[in-house]
């Protein structure tokens, strides 16, 4: 049986699949506002290239956010039809906790725009920070008094490098931590509202 | 500071010329807020914004979808008409147009106040009679100020 993997929340277009653990095959390339046209297709490019039947899946791990309000909602549509269908249960993931450097605490930032950014800190399976809405001239106010913390994440816009980590790894690593929800309790995490 | 500029256009076809003008200032993250009453020509500029970018397809008033988007080679160009959106939820993501990778021109900007940057374009038409036009143009970014010593009305055999 097989873990399907989606996350669209940002620029990223990501599918994959996993078995024990394990990821068995992943798409992954920047798709910034083509996630729509392309995630279906890709999941079906990966299924066919593996032969997986789609039967065969038993569990969807998914970003449900903070990110693009568009682009979380692909992702999520997509899984809620499969979930429904198979019957199996959707693992929600924050989109800024899969971003972590496993090794030390880290700062997990995404673009908000208008000058904000979504913030949140985390320590493996700990919250030191929970999701939220930040003005970026407090963000890097944060930044600078946790020079120990890890800055991970695309902050291109923040003019900082982050530390790009295999999101799909750290969502193996923390499915343990994840409750499983079935399909229509599965909702986007959009901080602005 | 503020630049301003006001000009007559007498027909459409000035109007979408001096769009096609400014077309050329454009860079990606600059936001144009078109004010105006019905049929002042609002949705005429940004055709001819969309002609000066080179975008083949046809540009219709975004009134019932909010937001269409022109993906393109030279720029992209996201045309919002926010006047549906007065008294409603307005999170529906629109700063990533605003903020984003393109030029975004936006009509009825007052109903979506809280999404406007500060440093902005504003394009203010204004019937007058014999179907001409004016057309005020202001800004506070001063990288456009030199446009604004450039725009000029172009007779239509030039």
């Amino acid at each position: 049986m097989y873990d399907l993997i989606l996350d669209s929340s940002d620029k990223e277009l990501l599918v994959a699949v996993a078995k024990d653990e394990t990821i068995v095959d992943k798409i992954e390339y920047e798709a910034w506002q083509k996630q729509s046209e392309l995630m279906v297709q890709e999941l079906d490019n990966l299924f066919k290239r593996n032969n997986i039947n789609k039967l065969d899946i038993s569990s969807i791990l998914l970003t449900i956010g903070p990110g693009s309000y568009t682009g979380i909602r692909i992702a999520l549509t997509i899984a809620k039809v499969i979930a429904y269908s198979l019957n199996i249960k959707i693992y929600p993931f924050s989109s800024l906790q899969i971003l972590q450097f496993e090794k030390k605490p880290s700062i997990c930032l995404i673009n908000a725009r208008s000058c904000r950014s979504y913030i949140g800190v985390y320590d493996g399976n700990n919250t030191i920070l929970k999701d939220q809405v930040m003005k970026n001239e407090d963000v890097l106010e944060y930044i600078k008094n946790h020079k120990e913390y890890v800055i991970c994440g695309d902050c291109g816009y923040l003019n900082l490098e982050g530390y790009k980590n295999d999101k799909c790894l750290n969502m193996l690593a923390l499915k343990s931590f994840i409750k499983p929800t079935d399909s229509f309790h599965v909702k986007p995490i959009y901080l602005k509202d | 500071m503020n630049k301003t500029l006001t000009l007559i256009a007498n027909n459409e076809q000035q109007t979408i010329d001096l769009a096609i003008q400014v077309s050329k200032y454009c860079y990606p993250g600059l936001v144009i807020c078109l004010t105006g009453d019905l049929g002042a020509g609002k949705t005429t500029f940004v055709k001819g914004l969309a002609k000066g970018l080179d975008i083949k397809e046809k540009v219709l008033s975004p009134t019932f979808n909010i937001l269409k988007c022109y993906f393109n080679k030279t720029l992209n160009l996201y045309h919002i008409d926010a006047y549906r959106l007065e008294d409603t939820n307005k999170d529906i993501g629109l700063e990533e147009y605003i903020d984003g990778d393109g030029v975004c021109a936006i009509e009825w900007p007052q109903y979506i106040e809280e999404y406007i940057p500060s440093h902005i374009l504003t394009i203010e038409l204004l019937s007058l009679p014999n179907n001409s036009r004016q057309i005020t143009f202001t800004t506070n970014i001063e990288k456009l100020f030199i446009m604004f010593d450039n725009l000029t009305i172009r007779k239509d055999d030039d």
